[in-house]
């Protein structure tokens, strides 16, 4: 009995101790959250995504009320984006031109999180690893594994004085890292002036904005379609009806998340001249599935296992 | 009839002269299927419809699978057959005047105007279909044609990528932006 009693004890001690540790590690992952916002640094990273890699030199400085970022890319073409308070001025180089277009943008590293983890907790659990260092500092790490097989894993290294994440890898169901991007060198600053917010200009190209007007907000229902049977955990987050690069119809976007992942939908009438297209494809760490529904066209493109973009698809009734 | 029919297709009969030919349209088949063959005829003509890319690939295998087409008349109507290519008159009433199969030894355009017509022709029309069955593409005519995607098309992942980036698509863009 007595034993009995202690291995209790054990077992209660052991899962009590867990569920603290999981707790520390949500709060160290909400805090890089904010840090990453709330601090000024410079420094470089380095992605690789697929086969292709590129070294970014980033300065983000907060003034207490605004954000201001500047990253520009130190491999191939110098593509700059400018970011104050989410609103991104992209300076994008394409053939002898530089194109500026403006975005909204949510996750620049070292900000991949949301500020509200309330959607990751829902679909993810968090782990603590172990202290290593990165780009010269010590860095927690912290497993993010999904509940179920819809998405995929993430791993983070936050750095243990100032908070922010040092590195941030996405690992496949094989394990293997799709998605990686970490500091190589890194440093505060607490000086407020903005004569770096700017991006260099080149004298010899000519800058042009991009084609305006190539989405619009849209919050109508169509009477052709609805969505049932969602993969769990993904929520529809923005709905547009946008120019596709090819196609002389609108096509109606649909952008759903789990609070990290995304996956786009198009859904568009089928041409009665135009045949459907069926089929899956991968690349890297992104998944596309494409189906007919009745008269529609229906396409799926996201950084998430192939079986969610088929289901995503696969959502989408044709209503006659 | 048939004639009347290509008539109104072309707008020389006006509406009123022509409601005699609109209820024999509706009450036999067989005017229904000469009306829509004589339509497919002037948009493949106008070049409206678009021809699938190996279609002259699947016919050429089609007709050397099938000796029967080669009819002892074929030579003799050649001269007849390839003119329907350039006059839109002569094309519509191309099914009344020659069979249809001899146009394919004509010439191979002429067979790939006919051969749409009859990939498009349901398959009422028995005796046609007798008639064509050596070229008939090999799609069966009431399931839709299905294109098969092996790679993730640029416009979409380029739509996705300006819309809902990851981190690193802010700066690694798989897609294809050159114009």
């Amino acid at each position: 009995m007595r034993i009995i009693l202690v291995l209790l004890f054990a077992f209660i001690a052991q899962h009590g101790f867990a569920a603290e540790d999981d707790e520390a590690a949500w709060q160290m992952l909400q805090k890089s959250a904010v840090a990453a916002h709330a601090l000024s640094y410079q420094g470089i990273f380095v992605c690789n995504s697929g086969k292709q890699s590129r070294s970014v030199e980033i300065k983000h400085m907060f003034d207490g009320q605004n954000e201001y970022s500047r990253n520009v890319v130190l491999d191939g073409a110098p593509r700059e984006v400018l970011s104050q308070d989410g609103n991104l001025v992209i300076y994008n180089p394409k053939n002898e031109k530089i194109v500026i277009e403006k975005r909204r943008g949510h996750n620049m590293f070292p900000a991949v999180l949301p500020k509200n983890l309330d959607r990751i907790k829902a679909n993810y659990r968090l782990k603590m690893g172990g202290i290593e260092r990165v780009a010269g500092r010590d860095a927690q790490v912290l497993l993010l594994t999904p509940k179920d097989q819809l998405r995929y894993q993430h791993h983070f290294w936050v750095d243990t004085e100032f908070g922010l994440i040092l590195k941030s890898v996405i690992l496949n169901h094989q394990n293997e890292a799709i998605d990686q991007i970490g500091f190589s060198q890194l440093n505060l600053f607490n000086t407020l002036n903005l004569d770096w917010f700017k991006p260099k200009i080149d004298a010899n190209k000519d800058y042009v904005m991009e084609e305006e007007n190539a989405t619009d907000v849209d919050t109508s229902l169509s009477p052709h379609w609805m969505l049932k049977d969602l993969p769990a955990g993904y929520r529809k987050v923005e709905q547009m009806v946008r120019k596709v690069r090819g196609k002389d119809f609108p096509v109606t976007h649909v952008v759903f998340s789990d609070g990290l992942a995304s996956v786009s939908l198009f859904i568009e009438p089928l041409a009665k001249d135009v045949k459907p297209k069926t089929g899956a494809s991968s690349v890297g760490n992104t998944n596309f599935y494409s189906r007919a529904s009745g008269f529609l066209q229906v396409t799926s493109v996201g950084e998430v296992p192939a079986a969610t973009a088929a289901s995503i698809a696969n959502a989408v009734v044709f209503v006659k | 009839m048939n004639e009347q029919l290509s008539a109104l297709i072309d707008d020389e009969v006006s509406m009123d002269e022509a409601r005699h030919l609109m209820s024999a349209l509706n009450s036999s088949a067989e005017v229904g299927e000469t009306w829509a063959q004589y339509h497919l005829i002037g948009d493949v003509m106008r070049g409206s419809s678009t021809l699938r890319s190996s279609f002259k690939h699947d016919l050429m295998q089609k007709i050397e699978q099938e000796p029967t087409v080669l009819s002892p008349n074929a030579a003799s109507m050649q001269h007849e057959a390839t003119p329907a290519l350039t006059d839109e008159a002569t094309a519509v009433q191309l099914p009344k005047k020659i069979p249809a199969y001899w146009s394919v030894a004509a010439s191979l355009s002429a067979v790939m105007v006919v051969g749409w017509m009859m990939w498009q022709t349901p398959v009422a029309n028995q005796n046609t279909s007798m008639q064509m069955a050596s070229i008939a593409p090999v799609q069966p005519l009431n399931t839709p044609v299905q294109t098969e995607v092996a790679e993730i098309p640029t416009e979409y992942l380029a739509a996705h990528q300006s819309s809902a980036p990851t981190a690193s698509a802010y700066f690694i863009q798989t897609a294809s932006y050159s114009e």
